[in-house]
């Protein structure tokens, strides 16, 4: 009972405190929320290139990210694309790390996300270009690296205006270095049709042997000639059904890799970002 | 003996809800120490990584100044300021597991003169067109602005961390808690603090 007393005082006596900490909290938290609305939300459908500057054509857009996806299948090393026409008052290097904090690019085993970013230059204002690199990737692309791709491949290509051959060219340099360090393919494909093969060999033989459990119990009250053939048509049933279940497993199973984010590409869409880390490691430059 | 019995089932029904009342507050004591314990070793692991990146910093000076002394031999005052900024700021220390508001501000402070110190200097070398050619110097150059943008997120992140710690100190009924154990809350890095700015690596 003094224990119960005790709580109830010291509640009331905390809450004047409280309100006026839960005040500056939530004035703290609009701030955060109003800072971090300049940058543009996670795609929906997910993709890797976003032209929110508009400077590539759809045929480009459709080619990077062809690219891209297929980088991504077969190493699992994300290389998001984004261009955006004012950076907000951020850095440029600022900004891409934070689209890859809130989009969460590369895969969260590995943090192998990467985000090239290009401000345009547009009439008095510099252009702005930058690479941000995921923790796990900082090793094999250092700093350094990614300030001479900006200014070796990069910013010579858009001074001339010709953003889509810059970005491809970075992007080429980029894919080379990071494909050193992580190259696993995307396990979601071979596994899950191994898995739904286990899966179906494994309903398969239940029935398999359910039906043959059957059958042979049927034969024990019955004379044997004749359960010799039930025993057999059973069996034939069991393959057929379990062959239908099996295909069923498998279609289903092989779905998620490509229609999981409704990416309607040729290739199979992009499976979607997979939660990668950055620590701010990587470049910018300016023309 | 009815009236014994009675008694009886009632003592017992009293102890059965002390009892359980007694194992709500443990399990809901227990609950909240842990997941304070938590909390601090994440805002602890979020600092140390805040560390490093300073650190990170402070290991790329050496090399650099040395660097810009080859090609900048009369500015051996400035260098010198760098080298002075950096061995103070590297003294300044945070005890991790208090984390308090002044420990931070003063090693703010002090890796914020060491910015401006650094800012100076790469300003200065503006004036030396064979430094700013070289090879050596562009690769530090980049080196030193990847870790301003490490900083500037390891800085962010803990931000973040620490206020969802403290968010959880200082709620009810958490905060009973949090007050009996003493846990207190963790203070932050405050932004745009003029010397914030400092370190303009671009050009």
């Amino acid at each position: 009972m003094k224990f119960r007393k005790t709580i109830h005082l010291h509640s009331i006596d905390k809450v004047k405190g409280p309100v006026r900490k839960l005040l500056s909290a939530a004035v703290a938290l609009l701030s955060l929320t109003a800072m971090s609305a300049a940058i543009p939300p996670r795609p929906e459908p997910a993709r890797l290139v976003n032209d929110f500057a508009g400077i590539l054509t759809p045929q480009q857009e459709w080619q990077l990210e062809r690219v891209l996806v297929a980088f991504d299948d077969s190493t699992s090393n994300q290389i998001a694309v984004v261009t955006v026409g004012s950076l907000e008052g951020y850095t440029s290097s600022e900004y891409a790390t934070r689209i890859g904090l809130d989009w969460n690019i590369g895969s969260a085993d590995h943090d192998n996300g990467i985000v090239v970013l290009v401000k345009p230059k547009t009439g008095n204002s510099y252009g702005d270009v930058a690479i941000s690199v995921g923790y796990g990737l900082e090793g094999a692309i250092p700093d350094a690296y990614c300030k001479r791709i900006i200014d070796n491949e990069m910013i010579p290509r858009f001074a001339e205006g010709d953003y889509y051959s810059g970005i491809a060219a970075g992007c080429k340099v980029l894919m080379q270095l990071a494909s050193g360090e992580i190259s696993e393919p995307r396990e979601d494909k071979s596994e899950f049709s191994l898995f739904g093969l286990m899966v179906s060999f494994i309903i398969f033989s239940v029935i398999f042997f359910a039906i043959l459990g059957r059958g042979g119990n049927g034969g024990n009250g019955r004379n044997n000639g004749g359960s010799g053939g039930t025993g057999a048509d059973d069996i034939m049933r069991g393959i057929i059904i379990g062959n239908i279940l099996g295909g069923h497993g498998h279609r289903g199973d092989s779905r998620p890799s490509g229609g999981g984010f409704g990416g309607g590409f040729d290739g199979g869409g992009f499976g979607g970002f997979g939660g990668g880390d950055f620590g701010g490691g990587g470049a910018s430059g300016r023309w | 003996m009815k009236k014994g019995t009675t008694a009886l089932v009632i003592t017992a029904v009293i102890i059965g809800f002390l009892f359980i009342c007694a194992l709500g507050i443990f399990i809901w004591g227990k609950n909240s120490y842990n997941s304070l314990v938590a909390g601090e070793e994440q805002v602890s692991a979020a600092w140390s990584q805040v560390e490093n990146v300073y650190q990170r910093r402070a290991d790329l000076i050496p090399n650099l100044v040395a660097t810009v002394k080859g090609y900048a031999e009369h500015e051996s005052e400035t260098l010198e300021s760098v080298i002075a900024a950096r061995s103070r700021a590297t003294q300044v220390t945070v005890d991790p597991s208090e984390l308090s508001e002044e420990e931070i501000a003063e090693f703010q402070e002090a890796q914020g003169e060491l910015g401006a110190a650094l800012g100076r200097l790469l300003l200065l070398t503006e004036n030396y067109p064979d430094l700013k050619a070289s090879r050596n110097f562009s690769e530090l150059q980049a080196q030193l602005e990847g870790t301003e943008n490490r900083i500037a997120t390891e800085r962010m992140k803990y931000n973040e961390t620490a206020r969802a710690y403290n968010t959880s100190v200082r709620s009810f009924p958490k905060n009973i808690i949090a007050s009996i154990f003493d846990f207190t809350p963790k203070g932050y890095f405050k932004a745009s603090d003029g010397t914030e700015n400092a370190p303009k690596v671009e050009f």
